[in-house]
């Protein structure tokens, strides 16, 4: 018998019955934290200031507004104008002529803008999947990580983040920014990723991708 | 003397460790108990844990299936393990086909249960560890001390002396913060640059074929999707039906490791770079590891498979505290440990590990997924007493009083707890209390005092 076949000729099920009734029975009204569902962008905006997430938010309408938001940080922050753009055709309308635009993401990039699917007021996480136009590399080499969320794409809790069917290649939910207690249980932020996490929410939905 | 009992004795000497180990799981426990007050129904949710972990344990074989089929549809390589040996040859046969010279290793227990560090050396694979805690006991040349804190026997002067000594342009200010700045220094360009990305996985769900990491340093994802190759090396009972299943038992994972309402970052790979895609690997290899589990599934440890390795059990533990995880001498330290290095290195050597717990039960209070942790450790006293392990002393039922009895600091925790355990727990346990193993099997216990001798003397002194 070869490793699989004796593996699996062990572990014959120790219950009757098909396993899949009882994976659902056990998914029906989960504990999990309150979430007002009347107030999602609240919710989640009160999140993303809590100290464990520690990230800062900003407010625009449209999508024409996004790159004076992000210059907006840019100079708030001290940080020279130059930007990772990933290649998202979305953002291909609006005006990035202040910025040194970086098309390729280097070993240490110091910001990086990212569009989430959707955000979770439960625990303040943004939500990203990998596709040909969003590459999953630069969220995790930069500095300050800015990330553009339509305030209406604010989703309750963790389950309804989730994808059904056939996934893409990385799903990802990203909850502040990089950080370590490894030494002495101390926290430091930024260990190996971001430091700083920037969070612009646009008012009127964006063009379909 | 046991070489346990020279580890034990040489952690209790060591006054550091016991500073070391007293900051970060003290700070733990805190945390934990936060998150989980400010959570609804935090035992009703160990409950539906618990439920999730037994189902999937019932039908793994199914599971695993399921998982396998949906994994390969994506495209990703899936390999069977029956044993660590196994396990290693499959990855360094991988590596081998890839012709990897360095790998990016993203923390994983199974890793080290399988001894993966070990076997690349002896491949002549260079092995960059990325998680900071993995990073330092590398450099150590040390073993993990803990599940989620390896490097938790380490104080920050230790930390420092090390760094200056090995990295390229090490921190100048002795803070916390520029020893952490001077590791991602060091370690971003080895993770990008690495052929191979090792890591385990937190969850594998059977319905998509996904493996699922948490990290809160983002280490993962740095050491896993640039390289050619991503490998991962899972225990089989990781499984989960479905990404809802997944949710709860992150949610407790986070809790009740950290005390945070979830890991920082949380992802799920399906498979290897699709067309178009600008970065992951190019293959992803998933090898299915047994090594013992079907063995525990059949022979009465079913419920220790449920363990979502989040370390709590140690953190409150009071031998662990005392004596720090090098002194378990396995993979996994304390209560946990003490379950599992018996299967993993056989009773024999092993044997001494479930005696050294005060069976108290707070491992049990807190593990997330309620496994009977001091039931298990009992389960394992009794097989070593049927099978003539125990030595002589042992054998004639002073063993446990004494080996408590010879290490005061550990005595007194050992017999302020049982007689918490003897007031929680009633006549029933008193008689089968193996604080004094064998002894009350042939005695009636007094009825306790309120505090011990002990404890009375001390806090008098104190008053
Ligand atoms: S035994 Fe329970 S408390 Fe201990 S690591 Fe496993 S899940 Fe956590």
């Amino acid at each position: 018998m070869n490793a699989r076949e004796e593996i699996l000729s062990r572990l014959k099920p120790t219950v009757p019955g098909p396993a899949a009734i009882g994976a659902d029975a056990l998914l029906i009204a989960p504990e999990r934290p309150f979430v007002d569902a009347t107030a999602l962008e609240e919710g989640f905006v009160a999140k993303l200031s809590l100290p464990s997430i520690a990230a800062t938010h900003d407010r625009i309408d449209t999508l024409a507004d996004l790159p004076a938001a992000i210059l907006r940080y840019c100079i708030e922050q001290g940080l020279p104008p130059a930007l990772y753009l990933p290649p998202d055709a979305r953002l291909s309308g609006c005006d990035w002529s202040p910025f040194a635009v970086h098309e390729a993401a280097a070993t240490e990039e110091p910001v990086v803008l990212a569009v989430a699917r959707c955000g979770i007021a439960e625990t303040g996480s943004l939500v990203f999947e990998t596709a040909p136009d969003a590459p999953m590399l630069p969220n995790f080499v930069a500095l300050h990580h800015i990330v553009l969320l339509e305030a209406d794409r604010i989703v309750a809790h963790l389950e309804e983040a989730t994808l059904p069917g056939p996934q893409p290649r990385a799903h990802y939910w990203v909850t502040g920014v990089s950080g370590t207690t490894d030494i002495e249980g101390t926290y430091v932020r930024g260990a190996h990723g971001p430091r700083f996490l920037h969070v612009i929410l646009v008012r009127a939905a964006l063009p379909r991708r | 003397m046991s070489d346990f009992g020279d580890r034990v004795d040489l952690a209790l000497a060591d006054p550091i460790l016991k500073i070391a180990v007293e900051r970060t799981a003290g700070t733990a426990e805190a945390k934990r108990a936060l998150a989980v007050d400010a959570f609804p129904d935090f035992e009703d949710a160990r409950d539906r844990a618990a439920a999730i972990k037994d189902h999937v344990i019932a039908h793994l074989g199914a599971y695993l299936e399921e998982f396998e089929a949906n994994a390969i549809a994506a495209g990703a390589q899936v390999h069977w393990a029956r044993t660590s040996d196994e396990a290693c040859k499959i990855v360094i046969d991988i590596c081998k086909a890839a012709g990897a010279r360095t790998v990016a290793r993203s923390k994983s227990m199974l890793g080290e249960e399988i001894g993966l560090p070990h076997a690349l050396a002896e491949a002549g694979i260079e092995r960059v560890e990325t998680d900071l805690a993995e990073h330092i006991i590398q450099l150590a040349d040390e073993r993990p001390s803990h599940i989620i804190w390896p490097a938790m026997h380490k104080t920050r002067e230790q930390v420092s002396l090390l760094f200056k000594a090995r990295h390229r342009s090490p921190h100048q200010e002795e803070t916390i913060a520029a020893m952490a700045e001077s590791a991602r220094r060091e370690l971003r360009t080895q993770m990008l640059g690495a052929d191979v990305g090792i890591s385990g996985a937190n969850f594998l769900i059977a319905d998509t074929g996904a493996v699922c990491t948490v990290t809160n340093e983002g280490n993962a994802e740095l050491s896993l999707v640039p390289p050619r190759v991503h490998i991962v090396t899972a225990g089989i009972e990781k499984i989960v039906p479905s990404m809802p299943h997944a949710v709860h038992l992150l949610r407790m994972l986070a809790r009740s490791a950290t005390g945070a309402a979830l890991t920082q970052y949380t992802t799920f790979y399906t498979g290897p770079r699709r067309p178009g895609d600008r970065d992951g690997p190019e293959q992803m290899h998933i090898v299915l590891v047994d090594n013992g589990r079907t063995t525990m599934r059949e022979e009465g440890l079913a419920e220790m498979l449920r363990c979502i390795r989040c370390g709590a059990c140690m953190n409150h533990c009071v031998v662990f505290r005392q004596i720090g995880g090098h002194a378990y001498g396995g993979t996994y330290p304390g209560p946990m440990g003490a379950v599992l290095t018996p299967v993993l290195d056989g009773l024999p050597k092993s044997r001494e590990l479930p005696n050294a717990c005060t069976l108290n039960g707070k491992c049990q209070e807190v593990c997330p997924v309620r496994i009977p942790l001091p039931t298990l450790l009992r389960g394992w006293r009794e097989k070593s007493w049927r099978e003539g392990l125990e030595p002589k002393t042992m054998r004639a039922g002073l063993g446990v009083w004494a080996w408590f009895a010879r290490r005061p600091a550990l005595y007194r925790l050992a017999s302020g707890s049982a007689l918490r355990a003897m007031r929680v727990l009633g006549r029933g346990w008193i008689r089968r209390l193996p604080l004094a193993g064998g002894w009350t099997d042939h005695r009636d216990m007094p009825a306790p005092e309120a505090r011990s001798f002990m404890a009375q003397y001390k806090s008098g002194r104190r008053r």
